[in-house]
């Protein structure tokens, strides 16, 4: 008895060993700056010299700061592209999943977006929303149709950076898709069938509802990840697009932390952000429980 | 279904953490560009009696430019065998974020390139070392040899930027001359461009449009007169008209005096009314920047970081002076990067010397000019460098007149931050689509501006108690 206990204890002491390293570095790298940032929140800090308390003036700044409300509008604004890409997804999993032949290809084929880098993925979406020479022009050129200048119009530089964000995720959904649709058993299926189920019946009772932890998980991991665009707009709309139209929240929170000497200002809008995705998150997790039910 | 949502749980978990890291994230990135210059490392060439001291240096630039400073770092090694200079570079829209992280995060590198924008925030806050009394007395620097417009940008008295002790040495000085196609003028049977009379307004307009050409019949514009980005080239229209952005004690945003709005006016109308430009939505520098380089742009500002660049063009060009408005001269925006040294490095000296090599030195500068991508720090270098007419342009000398005579730096430099500035340009897009007039813009937008600017001046007082 005493020997098997040592043996658990002993087995503890590793197991803790093996998860100090990362946790260490959750501490040093994620922890601390988070608090500091936290605090920093409430200082008039420049990012340079003397942290000054200043209670919530940079919150209440917010509130009346125009540019922070546009970020905040053309944030959630290209989120639009997440019911888009959950839905092209779908469909190209349920075809893939269907057998046609060369599968392998083409999952490979929606996969190379996601593994490319996402700057030079920009550089290139940029050069082909270019107005004169791009790609996409052309293409609409073929049936007549004369594009604008995707980047600089104020009302095409959203969809033009909300498709491209599809075209960069729709792989790694896809994916996600199909390999839940892989999982459902053939059986209930077969049993719709047998009880004269047609296509779409089986599609909206059984497939659905079996995949929903997958689209659970991915609309959570989307509107975490687009509440945090930047690096697109960064590089394709370097001075935040005409009017600010492409300004996303965390570009403005760069611009003022690096900018323009205001990282107290900048750690409340990190600070802001932050709650609105924890709350926004907490939401769909109890929208999620009151949904789920098992198949028996 | 349990162990799955606690997946879930700690997967947001870790993602929201990030989130909240993204307004300072920086700093953890800070150690990896970081401070290695101060530690000594082990006599690496252990036969050299003396300690062998390593700065860290980091700077900027487009792949010529990094290549050639490469190069000139390389050389300095060479010369000075007792000092290791280790290199970090990024691309140039990276810069500022890495440099200021590294300077939230304490590690600030020995030796680095700033914009003269920051610097007071930067001597205010105690990053930058004063330079003053290590080049005085060096006998082998000659300040009244180098760009006093360049020098003055790096000089701050506690007060006023421009005067009073030196923090930084001017890498270089980047004059934006305007440039034509000359081949474009032989074509049409145009008289060339005089170099030493600037156009007027009218003049400049009437030569443009003769040069506006559907070549082809097809309905679409194929040689454009000029292509001028906002942000670039209005500050050109606007100071030659006699009017700017700030008034004399940088407290106070004047762009809605009647100089000013005309020239805002004029500078729409050379698309809107003349057409001698591409469309605003073709407007962005790239486009026109791409037009100008396949001769399809008569007129086109040009700085000596493109000499490099337009060697290979197919056709010649030249420079010029920009069209002047009502006070009959021309001006110009005059940039400059400085190379400063952090006020904690462990080798000042060392450091010092670098940044000479790298901006005063007759070697270095050699260097560098010969790359094509800078005009010479040096005076006379540069007079020697300008009157050599064989090599593209062949009007060199209007760099050096725009650096002595009509380059000015742009406003944001004088204020604390730049955000006042910036907002005049994130707006300014209706303007130049004709739907808001220069009238009614420069009104609505003033009082926004002023706020700001308010700010900026509160920030300053704050930074240096």
């Amino acid at each position: 008895m005493n020997a098997k206990l040592g043996l658990y204890r002993k087995e503890k002491i590793y197991g803790f060993l093996f998860i100090l390293p990362p946790l260490l570095g959750l501490l040093i790298f994620t922890l601390y700056p988070m608090i500091y940032s936290i605090y920093g929140s409430f200082t008039d800090w420049d990012g340079l010299g003397q942290m000054n308390f200043i209670g919530l003036g940079n919150f209440t700044d917010l509130w009346s700061d125009e540019l922070f409300h546009k970020a905040l509008f053309n944030t959630l604004f290209m989120m639009l592209g997440i019911p888009i890409g959950i839905t092209l997804a779908l469909l190209l999993a349920l075809g893939l999943n269907r057998g046609v032949p060369g599968t392998t290809a083409f999952r490979v084929i929606y996969y190379v977006p996601v593994i490319s880098s996402l700057a030079a993925v920009s550089i290139m979406w940029n050069w082909a929303y270019n107005g004169d020479y791009g790609l996409v022009n052309q293409f609409l050129d073929l049936f007549g149709i004369s594009g604008p200048n995707w980047m600089a119009n104020k009302y095409t530089v959203k969809p033009a950076l909300i498709i491209m964000a599809v075209w960069k995720g729709l792989g790694y959904t896809m994916l996600l898709y199909l390999a839940a649709l892989q999982s459902v058993s053939r059986s209930y299926y077969e049993a719709a069938e047998l009880d004269g189920a047609n296509g779409f019946q089986s599609f909206w009772h059984i497939t659905w509802p079996m995949v929903r932890p997958v689209t659970f998980f991915i609309i959570v991991t989307n509107i975490i990840g687009g509440s945090q665009i930047f690096t697109e707009m960064n590089i394709m709309t370097p001075t935040g697009g005409p009017e600010y139209a492409s300004a996303s929240v965390v570009f403005y929170i760069w611009q003022k932390a690096f900018g323009n000497f205001q990282m107290g200002y900048a750690s409340a809008m990190a600070v802001f952000l932050g709650v609105f995705i924890f709350v926004v998150t907490l939401i769909q997790f109890r929208m999620n429980e009151k949904q789920s039910f098992d198949v028996d | 279904m349990l162990k799955k949502k606690g997946w879930f749980t700690l997967l947001s978990l870790v993602l929201m953490v990030s989130v909240v890291l993204t307004g300072c994230g920086g700093k953890n990135n800070a150690s990896s560009g970081g401070n290695s210059g101060s530690k000594a490392t082990a006599n690496a060439g252990s036969k050299d009696s003396k300690e062998t001291k390593n700065l860290t240096f980091m700077f900027r630039g487009g792949t010529d430019e990094q290549k050639a400073y490469e190069g000139v770092v390389k050389k300095y090694e060479a010369d000075h065998p007792n000092v290791k200079v280790k290199m970090v570079v990024t691309a140039a829209d990276q810069y500022a974020t890495k440099l200021k992280a590294s300077i939230t995060g304490n590690s600030v590198p020995d030796v680095f390139y700033f914009e003269s924008g920051d610097l007071k925030a930067y001597v205010n806050s105690g990053v930058l070392l004063d330079l003053t009394s290590y080049v005085e007395k060096n006998p082998n620097i000659d300040l009244n040899n180098i760009w006093k417009y360049g020098v003055d940008l790096y000089r701050y008295d506690g007060t006023m930027a421009g005067q009073g002790n030196l923090y930084g040495m001017p890498k270089d000085v980047g004059p934006f001359a305007l440039g034509y196609n000359k081949a474009m003028f032989e074509a049409a049977g145009i008289p060339l461009p005089d170099k030493d009379k600037p156009y007027t307004w009218d003049e400049f307009i009437k030569v443009a449009q003769q040069l506006t050409i559907d070549k082809d019949g097809d309905g679409k514009l194929d040689q454009f007169g000029a292509g001028f980005n906002v942000q670039w080239a209005l500050p050109s229209f606007v100071w030659s008209n006699g009017a700017d952005w700030l008034d004399a004690t940088k407290t106070k945003v004047t762009i809605d005096d009647p100089k000013f709005i005309e020239a805002l006016q004029f500078f729409t109308d050379m698309q809107l009314k003349y057409g001698i430009t591409p469309s605003t939505e073709q407007a962005q520098t790239l486009d026109t920047y791409q037009r100008w380089m396949k001769g399809e742009m008569a007129f086109f500002p040009v700085g000596p970081w493109d000499m490099s660049t337009y060697e290979k063009l197919p056709f010649d060009y030249d420079l010029i002076p920009y069209p002047a408005g009502s006070t009959g001269k021309s001006a110009t925006w005059t940039g400059s990067l400085g190379i400063g040294a952090s006020a904690k490095t462990k080798h000042p000296d060392e450091a010092v010397d670098l940044i000479n090599y790298l901006t005063a030195s007759k070697e270095g500068m050699e260097a560098l000019v010969k790359a094509k991508v800078q005009i010479p720090n040096l005076m006379d270098m540069a007079k020697e460098w300008a009157a050599d007419t064989t090599t593209k342009p062949a009007n060199k000398e209007e760099f050096l007149q725009v650096v002595n005579e009509y380059g000015r730096v742009l406003p944001g430099h004088y204020t604390y931050n730049a955000e006042w500035y910036n907002l005049f340009y994130t707006d300014i897009q209706p303007v130049l689509d004709g739907k808001v007039t220069p009238e009614e813009y420069v009104k609505a937008e003033q009082p926004k501006m002023q706020k700001l600017l308010d700010k900026a001046v509160e920030q300053e007082a704050k930074s240096k108690k």
